[in-house]
Formats: structure tokens, C-alpha cells, sequence
């Protein structure tokens, strides 16, 4: 008898990857701390046997309604991060629980914060941080490319990938989730690789080349990429372009396909973007060209990786940076953000509200790749859009509220709700906690979170909440109800009798 | 009637008779140029009888104002207006009175202090012209004493004018047009047409006119009262700051001068109803009930006022450790203050209780939260609006409710009353050219050299016209010292599209706006 469970089905698959890459972690911290090996080691293999074993026992069912797939996905990200925290307090990485919930959440929505201490952690601490990390991105894509428009067969969802492009790469679920994980592990690989060749050892390699292709950041240095040379800083811009092009743009590249990379509006866009706010930084203030390109790849792909102290660069690249990094990457891409897509078609949409008031029954169309947008998808696009700003802006009052100053408030918002990491103010450059208090970090956990959750799951979490509590309060109620009339009924009766 | 030979080869003329020169903007601008002339020969008659500093500067404004407006009027016809001009003709008209109103504070060397050129004083001027015109309230005066009580009388009576126009515009003469307000009121209160008051538009305008006036009258004399009877000029200062949710005072300190609980408990009422429709207002007198208690809107804005109110005083007194009395005397005035749009600070200097930008993130979170919302539509206040607020949030939760049954149909419901999807959609894309703005203009004030947050501030007061900042630009600051001349020009460009709800300046400068073209046809992103 199989338990037949879309939460369950893929809370499974997820658990076999973190067990697998934390097994594979503790391996390879064997001769540099092996007690962290060990303890790696047995709680991968454990968790590994244990989600092999489930994964017989459970199936997905063949159609799940879009309500239980969101709700899902909300548990999946929240067990993949108590799971982290418990690894994190329970093999002694880091000393309070709060601080591992923390750890954890940056690692797997790919925010590149961390209160790790690169000095004193052990190797395999390190690699299971950028493991995270990896398993993060790589849940991301799917759940953008294979479970939105496959698993749910909506376009409803403006913002995960429909239509032709989507069906070249992703024809059926099982498909798409294999040539994903090729897709994603190749241009890893191949990211570790060009560390490698750029004279980084094994080690620092194989954490960068994760940082890079999952978005995530991380690099187990207090200085982030600083301290690396030039060709080590070419590799990563290279690298967060692609990771923020996103799993099409890698396919293309890989089936040699140039006129889809040429037809792409949202490649365009992006490259366009990055090219504005690489040339705003680098011509209103005296920084360098590689240096303004690097931050804005950086920023804008969500990674987070810097190569100087930019937070001393002044207001206005501040700011450039800021808005980069909240429109974010392409679609596809493990990074956040508002999507490039997204903005674009907003701006559209904008637009075409202009247009209206000059000419009001002028039938304007939004288009987007030569697909033309209902007005309904428009509508919701609308109503994602208040979701994110109510986000931010709730999430700003937090870390406010907190105790964080009001800039560091809002970048840090903005920074953690777009999955990038580094801020202005008490968070800075590189990504260090250590100069938020303890409400501050705990502020960020929800906010990386549903950064990460992306904005429709969030809702649709919180409308199931909702909607339960409002059957449960339902049910509560005609329970008392009936408990009533039976005890009117017994009493009649008795006074009958 | 005589007609000014204008010759036709310049194109102001059609063949060999002379004929007046139809515009509609040029038109309009008179009108409105007459009307301030009207109030600057009252500033100038009240200048000469007491300080007597700027009366020739004031006069000759007051002849300047008066002869242009007279010309523009006379010399030209409303034509048929379309509805794309009629964009062009608010936004032109509001730019061209700023313009003119800057006049007065240039004649009297307002801003000569400290060896200043003509530019900068210029600047200056137009800033402080658009931010009374446009009821924001933010200044660049740095010297309060050097004017005189009739030039700073004349710049309380530019936020009036402000205010008045706006109301005008919003609930007359926009929803002529299909746009804004109105809709949205009609959207959600009982007895749509009645919105309008009248189904003539000037006789809507009339009516309002006259509330406006007598809610000003009232206004006064209860801030007369509670002054303990002493100063007429302050009261009637403060009265026409409030009324217009403006912002001005003729104290360096603003409310904060008064030093009494009573002004700020009056000014606090005042800016609350200003902060209301004022066809509620027009209702209320004309039926003699109270329509405001079955407005959701105006609930939404009393209950935000209130929560909000306490979430100040209750991070102030638990989080920044500040005394509870004076923290509710602070909290309650700065959060009505900025949610009301008004601006007015009860600061007695900087680093004292009022001053805000002393209270901790926090709590400046929530400032910033309610000068975004602003206050109801209809009435004077700037920012988004709360009624606009409520169709923001009703679509966010149809957002959530159409992600678990994506194939749904989900009305958007205020009260009982379904939005019109238009009406919706219209409201989405008001927010997102809010939102666009407030980053395109952050952007722009901080590479001219602006700080972070104090620009931030800036940006948001402006496009809300809420007056006061947060950073260097807050409630005891002016806003000469941290933004340089073309960032004064830029929030001063920002305080008249937020005040004009973007639109209009917008598309006044559309080049499509001036072409005709076929109605009917596809835009294509």
C-alpha cells in the first residue's frame, strides 16, 4: 500500500539529495576535522537510507491541485531548513539554535549571509554550508521549470516558464527533472573546473563553484572574493551571468542553439540591465568598469559575491545595485528577485495603463516571447507584484522594529527577500551577520524564506493556513453545536421520562 | 468684443479675421494666475499694514500675476477639449502657476541670504512655490524671521490654493473625464452620482469651494480658542495649513512654537477631517448626518490612524525607552501629522521628542508606511490613498485565493460592492507608476548627491506631499542643506506629479498627446 502524497513525494526526493550531499560532505572532510566527518558522515548516510526506504512507500499522485503542490513546496522549504539547523546545533557547527536556524535558511534559499567562521570551520562544515546552498538552487529550478507547468498544466502562474521553450526542455515531469539535474551539475561542474584553472585548490573551488552556479554566494571567506585574483573574478562573473540566464539559456548553449538566445525579449532585458547598471555605477563615481560589472552581475544574478567594499562606493550605485538586485535573474534561474520577466512585463503593463487613459477603448495587448497575456494573468501579475512589496515592506518594518537602523532595514529586506545576502548598513559587503543582534538575524530567516518560496507559493501557503484554520473553526463549531442539541435532546428526554 | 490683431502667419490666427487664441491650458493658466493675484494683493495690503518688508515686491507680483493672468484669460478660448488634452491642461496649468507663484519669494530676495546667486534663489523659490502649491510643506527657508507676515501669509495661501485645486480636480473634474478619484468612491459608497454632489460639474466645484472655506473659517477660530485668544495671524496661518493638509507654518518650529496641548489636540481634528472627503463633508452639513461612519474608506483611515498611532507611542515607550505621556503626545500628533498628509511637526527643536527621525527605525517604519498611504480620495491629502490601499489589498487576497483555484472567477469586493476589473486594473497600474517613481526618483535625487535615507524620505514625502523627511530632511531640518539645486528642482518636479496623482504631468509630456489619432487601435509591448 503506497501512501499517495505530493507533499510527502517530494519532501522525499528532497531529503535523498540532502543526504546524499551531506554524506558526500562528510566524506570529504575526512583528515581535516574527523569528528565533523564522522558526524556528517552517519547523519547523511542515516537520512539517506531513511528517504530511500520512504521513497518506495509514497508516490506523487498522477494530478495534484494547485493549492496542495504550494502548500507542499512551504513544507518542503521549511523541513529542508529545520533539518539544517538541527545538522548545524546538533554536530556543534555553531553553538545556538537560532543561529543554525539562520545558517541554514541563508544556505538553502541561496543568500549568501553567514555567521560560519571560515577560520575555525571545519572543511566539511564548509562544503555541507555551500552543499545547502546547491540543493537550494537546484529545488528552485524545478519547482520553476517541472512543477509549475508540468505538474499543474497552468499558465496561470505568470513567472514560471509555459509555452514552447518550456516544452522543448521540459516534455514530460520525469524528463525535465533528469535533464535539469544533468543541466545543473554540468555547469557546476564546469564551474569548478574554471576555479580550478584560475589557481584555486580543491577546497575553495568546489565551494565557489557551488556559490556560483546555484546563486548562492557563499564562500567560506570573510572577504568574500576579494582576496582572489583577476582570473578568479573573470570565472565568477562569467558564471553568475549564466546562473542568472538561467537552466534555459544553459540549455541552449549546450544544444548549440544561437536563434532562441538571440529571439529571447527576457535575455535582452537582462543583458541590457546589467549593461545600465554596470555603466551608472561606473561613470557617475570613479570605480572601475570590471569592478561596476562584477557587483551589478552580482547583485542582479542574486549571487552576492563581492570583490570590494562597495557599500563605500556611494548613494547612487547604491541604490543601482539595489534595484538590480531586486528585479533579479531570468526565469529558470536558481536565483530570486521580482524576475526580469516579470519587471518587464509590468512596465508593459504600465504602459499600456498610460495608453488607456489617452485612448480608453483602445484594445491594448501585453506580449510576452509572441504570447499575448489575458488580462486575468495581468490581474495576478498586479497582485504578485503588492505581494512583494508588502513583503518587503513588512519585512523592513521587522528588522526595523528589530532594532536595525532604517537603511539597513530596507537593503537588508530588499537583499534578503531577493535572495542576495549582502546589504548596506549593519550587514555589509560580505555578507557578516555578526553585526545584526539576535532579532535581526531571526527577522531575516521569514524573508529569506518566502524570497525563496517565490511569492505564489508564499500565498498560497498562507490562503491554505487560512482556509484550514477556517474549516477547523467550522467544524469546532458544529461539533458544539451538535454536542448542544444531543444534550437538549437528552434533557427533553429525561424530562419526558 | 474686441479682438487683438494677432497675425494668422504666426499660426495664433485662422484667415483675415482676428480671432482669439484657443487654448485651453493658456486659458485655464489665467484663471488660476487671476485667483492667486486675487490672494496676493491681500498678502500685499496685510504686508504694508504691518512689517512692511516686501510690500513693493508683493505689489508687483501682485500687478504680475494679475496682468498675466488677465492677458492669458482674455486673449484666449477654451476649445473642445479632448480627453487627452485634458491632461496636458492640468499638468501645464500647474507648472506655469508654480512658475508664477515662485515670483513673490524672488522680488523679495527670500533666499538672498549668504551671498546666494540668482540661480539658487531661483531654485528656491520655484521649490518652495511648488511645495506650498502642491500642500507638501517641505521647505528651504532657513531664516523665518526676514520675510515679512505678508509674504508669509502669501505662502500659507499657496498650500490653500493647492489644496482646493486638488479637491477640485479630483472629485470635479477627473471623474468628468472617466479617471481617478471619483471612481473609486463610486466603486464602494452608496449613491454613486451623488459624489458629484450636483450633475454640474461647477456647481460640484461651487459647493466644495464653500465647504472648503467654512471647514478654513472653523479651523481658525478653534485654533484662535485654543491659543487662548492671541494671534488672529497664527490662527488663520495655521487654519489654512491644516484645511489644505498642507504643512506650512510661519514658525521655524511649527506646531511645536505653540507649546499647548490644545492647538495640537485641534490640529490633530482638523487634519484628520481634512484628511477626509470632502464630499462626506458637503453630505454631513447638507443632510446634517454623519455619512462618514458608513464611508469604508474613511473607517480605513480612522483605524489606520489609530493602529498606527499606538504602534508609534508603543515603540517609542517599550523600544526607544522614551516617557509614555509625552511619547502619546508626540506619537499620536507626528503619526495623524504624516497619515493625514499634513506634515506639521509639534518638534520643538532638533533631538527633541518630536523630532522623529530620534525615534529608531521602527517606528519611522511606520511613519513611512502611513505618508505612503496618504489619505482618503476627494480630499486634500496626498499619497496613494487609503481606498486605493483597500483594492490593493483585496486584489493581493484574490491572489491568493485564485493560486489554490487557478481557474476560479473571484470578484474584487469593497464592502458589498464589486470593483470593476477597470477600475482594478487602473488602481495596479497607479501603484506600480508609484512605485516606479519613487525608485526612478531615488535614483536620480542620489546621484545628484543626496544620502541613502535622507533621500529615500525625500522622495517618498514628495510624491505623497507630506512636507517633513526622515534623515537630514526631517521634521526640524530644511531641506536646503542635504540636496543640491537640481535635487530641489527634481522633488520639487516630484511634490507637483504627486500631487497631480502622476498622470497628468506624465502625460503632458507625451508627444501622442498632442497628435490626434484614431481611437480604436493596438498597442503592442
Amino acid at each position: 500500500m503506497r501512501i499517495v502524497s505530493w507533499a510527502l513525494a517530494s519532501l522525499i526526493d528532497a531529503g535523498l539529495a540532502v543526504g546524499v550531499a551531506t554524506l558526500l560532505c562528510g566524506l570529504a572532510g575526512i583528515g581535516d576535522d574527523n569528528a565533523d566527518a564522522f558526524a556528517f558522515g552517519v547523519v547523511g548516510a542515516a537520512c539517506t537510507a531513511l528517504t530511500a526506504v520512504a521513497r518506495r512507500r509514497v508516490a506523487p499522485p498522477a494530478r495534484p491541485t494547485a493549492g496542495r503542490v504550494f502548500a507542499g513546496i512551504g513544507l518542503l522549504w521549511t523541513v529542508l531548513v529545520l533539518f539544517g539547523a538541527a545538522v548545524y546545533a546538533g554536530t556543534g557547527s555553531l553553538g545556538r539554535l537560532d543561529d543554525a536556524l539562520v545558517e541554514s535558511a541563508a544556505g538553502f534559499s541561496t543568500s549568501a549571509v553567514t555567521l560560519l567562521d571560515a577560520a575555525e570551520a571545519s572543511r566539511t562544515v564548509v562544503l555541507f554550508r555551500s552543499a545547502t546552498g546547491w540543493v537550494g538552487g537546484l529545488i528552485a529550478i524545478l519547482i520553476a521549470v517541472v512543477t509549475m507547468p508540468v505538474v499543474l498544466r497552468s499558465t496561470a502562474l505568470i513567472g514560471y516558464t509555459t509555452g514552447r521553450r518550456g516544452q522543448d526542455l521540459v516534455p514530460n515531469a520525469s524528463t525535465g527533472i533528469r535533464r535539469v539535474l544533468i543541466l545543473y551539475s554540468g555547469f557546476t561542474a564546469a564551474c569548478v573546473a574554471a576555479y580550478l584553472l584560475s589557481g584555486l585548490g580543491p577546497t575553495d573551488a568546489l565551494v565557489v563553484g557551488l556559490g556560483t552556479a546555484s546563486t548562492g554566494g557563499f564562500t567560506g571567506r570573510v572577504d568574500s572574493l576579494a582576496g582572489y585574483g583577476g582570473g578568479t573574478h573573470a570565472v565568477a562573473a562569467v558564471g553568475m551571468l549564466v546562473a542568472g540566464a538561467g537552466i534555459f539559456v544553459i540549455w541552449w548553449i549546450v544544444r548549440g542553439r544561437v536563434s532562441p538566445l538571440w529571439r529571447s525579449q527576457e535575455l535582452r532585458v537582462f543583458v541590457l540591465l546589467l549593461a545600465v547598471a554596470t555603466a551608472a555605477i561606473a561613470i557617475h563615481r570613479d570605480i572601475g568598469w570590471g569592478e561596476a560589472g562584477f557587483m551589478a552581475v552580482s547583485m542582479m544574478s542574486t549571487t552576492g559575491f563581492a570583490v570590494a567594499d562597495w557599500t563605500g562606493w556611494g548613494e547612487s550605485a547604491a541604490v543601482v545595485l539595489l534595484v538590480a538586485a531586486g528585479i533579479g535573474t531570468m526565469l529558470g534561474s536558481p536565483g530570486g528577485g521580482m524576475k526580469v520577466m516579470r519587471a518587464r512585463l509590468l512596465m508593459g503593463s504600465a504602459g499600456g495603463e498610460l495608453r488607456r487613459q489617452l485612448d480608453p477603448y483602445a484594445l491594448i495587448l501585453v506580449r510576452r516571447d509572441g504570447e499575448t497575456l489575458t488580462r486575468r494573468t495581468l490581474d495576478r501579475l498586479g497582485g504578485h507584484q503588492v505581494a512583494f512589496v508588502v513583503l518587503v515592506g513588512s519585512g523592513a518594518m521587522l528588522l526595523g522594529i528589530s532594532g536595525v537602523s532604517l537603511l539597513g532595514s530596507v537593503w537588508g529586506a530588499v537583499s534578503a527577500v531577493s535572495t542576495v545576502g549582502p546589504a548596506m548598513g549593519e550587514i555589509g559587503a560580505y555578507g557578516r551577520l555578526e553585526g545584526l543582534g539576535r532579532p535581526g538575524r531571526l527577522a531575516l530567516v521569514p524573508l529569506m524564506m518566502g524570497g525563496r518560496m517565490s511569492i505564489p507559493p508564499l500565498l498560497a501557503g498562507v490562503g491554505l493556513v487560512l482556509r484550514w484554520y477556517r474549516v477547523a473553526v467550522r467544524q469546532s463549531r458544529f461539533q458544539s453545536r451538535l454536542a448542544d442539541r444531543r444534550h437538549a435532546r437528552s434533557e427533553s428526554g429525561n424530562d419526558d421520562g | 468684443m474686441y479682438r487683438f490683431p494677432i497675425p494668422s502667419a504666426v499660426g495664433l490666427g485662422q484667415g483675415p479675421h482676428w480671432r482669439k487664441f484657443r487654448s485651453t491650458t493658456l486659458h485655464v493658466t489665467g484663471i488660476s494666475l487671476a485667483a492667486v493675484s486675487a490672494g496676493l494683493l491681500a498678502c500685499t495690503l496685510l504686508e504694508a499694514l504691518t512689517t512692511g518688508r516686501d510690500t513693493i515686491a508683493l505689489a508687483v507680483s501682485t500687478v504680475l500675476a494679475g496682468i498675466a493672468g488677465g492677458v492669458l484669460w482674455y486673449l484666449t478660448r477654451p476649445g473642445a477639449i479632448s480627453k487627452r488634452k485634458v491632461f496636458a491642461t492640468v499638468g501645464w496649468t500647474w507648472i506655469l502657476t508654480t512658475l508664477v507663484g515662485a515670483v513673490p519669494y524672488l522680488l523679495a530676495g527670500t533666499f538672498a541670504h549668504g551671498g546666494s546667486g540668482f540661480v539658487e534663489q531661483a531654485v528656491n523659490s520655484v521649490f518652495e512655490s511648488a511645495s506650498g502649491f502642491s500642500c507638501t510643506g517641505s521647505t528651504v527657508l532657513a531664516d523665518f524671521e526676514a520675510p515679512g507676515l505678508g509674504l508669509m501669509m502669501y505662502r500659507q495661501l499657496t498650500q490653500w490654493y493647492g489644496g482646493m485645486g486638488v479637491v477640485v480636480l479630483a472629485v470635479a473634474v477627473l471623474p468628468f473625464l472617466g479617471v481617478g478619484g471619483l471612481e473609486l468612491i463610486s466603486a464602494e459608497a452608496p449613491g454613486t452620482s451623488s459624489d458629484r454632489l450636483t450633475p454640474r460639474v461647477s456647481e460640484t466645484a461651487r459647493r466644495l469651494w464653500i465647504v472648503y472655506l467654512g471647514f478654513t473659517a472653523l479651523a481658525a477660530a478653534a485654533l484662535f480658542m485654543a491659543d487662548g485668544f492671541s494671534s488672529v495671524y497664527d490662527a488663520v496661518a495655521h487654519a489654512l495649513s491644516v484645511a489644505s493638509t498642507g504643512g506650512f507654518s510661519p514658525h521655524p518650529a511649527s506646531i511645536g512654537h505653540f507649546g499647548s496641548v490644545a492647538v495640537e489636540t485641534v490640529a490633530i481634528v482638523f487634519m484628520i477631517l481634512g484628511g477626509a472627503s470632502f464630499s462626506l463633508h458637503w453630505r454631513a452639513v447638507a443632510t446634517r448626518t454623519l455619512p462618514h461612519y458608513r464611508n469604508s474608506e474613511f473607517r480605513m483611515y480612522l483605524f489606520l490612524l489609530v493602529m498606527c498611532s499606538a504602534a508609534v507611542i508603543a515603540l517609542m515607550w517599550l523600544k526607544a525607552g522614551l516617557p509614555l505621556g509625552p511619547s502619546i503626545r508626540a506619537g499620536v500628533f507626528n503619526a495623524v501629522s504624516l497619515g493625514t498628509s499634513t506634515g506639521l511637526s509639534n518638534a520643538t527643536g532638533a533631538g527633541s521628542l518630536g523630532d522623529y527621525v530620534t525615534w529608531g527605525a521602527g517606528a519611522q517604519f511606520v511613519l513611512l508606511f502611513l505618508m505612503v498611504v496618504g489619505g482618503c480620495t476627494g480630499s486634500t491629502a496626498g499619497g496613494i490613498k487609503v481606498m486605493r490601499m483597500q483594492v490593493l489589498g483585496v486584489l493581493m487576497v484574490r491572489s491568493i485565493r485564485q493560486a489554490q483555484t487557478p481557474r476560479a472567477v473571484i470578484p474584487v469586493r469593497l464592502g458589498r460592492d464589486v470593483i470593476g476589473e477597470g477600475v482594478v486594473s487602473r488602481v495596479a497600474g497607479f501603484f506600480l507608476l508609484h512605485f516606479l517613481l519613487v525608485i526612478g526618483g531615488l535614483l536620480v535625487i542620489t546621484a545628484l548627491g543626496g544620502e541613502l535615507e535622507t533621500s529615500l524620505g525625500a522622495v517618498v514625502s514628495a510624491l505623497g506631499n507630506m512636507g517633513p523627511a526622515l534623515g537630514e530632511a526631517g521634521p526640524t531640518a530644511d531641506f536646503a542643506a542635504p540636496f543640491s539645486l537640481p535635487a530641489r528642482l527634481a522633488l520639487a518636479l516630484l511634490m507637483i506629479v504627486g500631487r497631480l496623482e502622476i498622470l497628468p504631468i506624465l502625460l503632458a509630456v507625451v508627444p501622442h498627446v498632442y497628435r490626434a489619432r484614431a481611437l480604436a487601435r493596438v498597442v503592442r509591448h
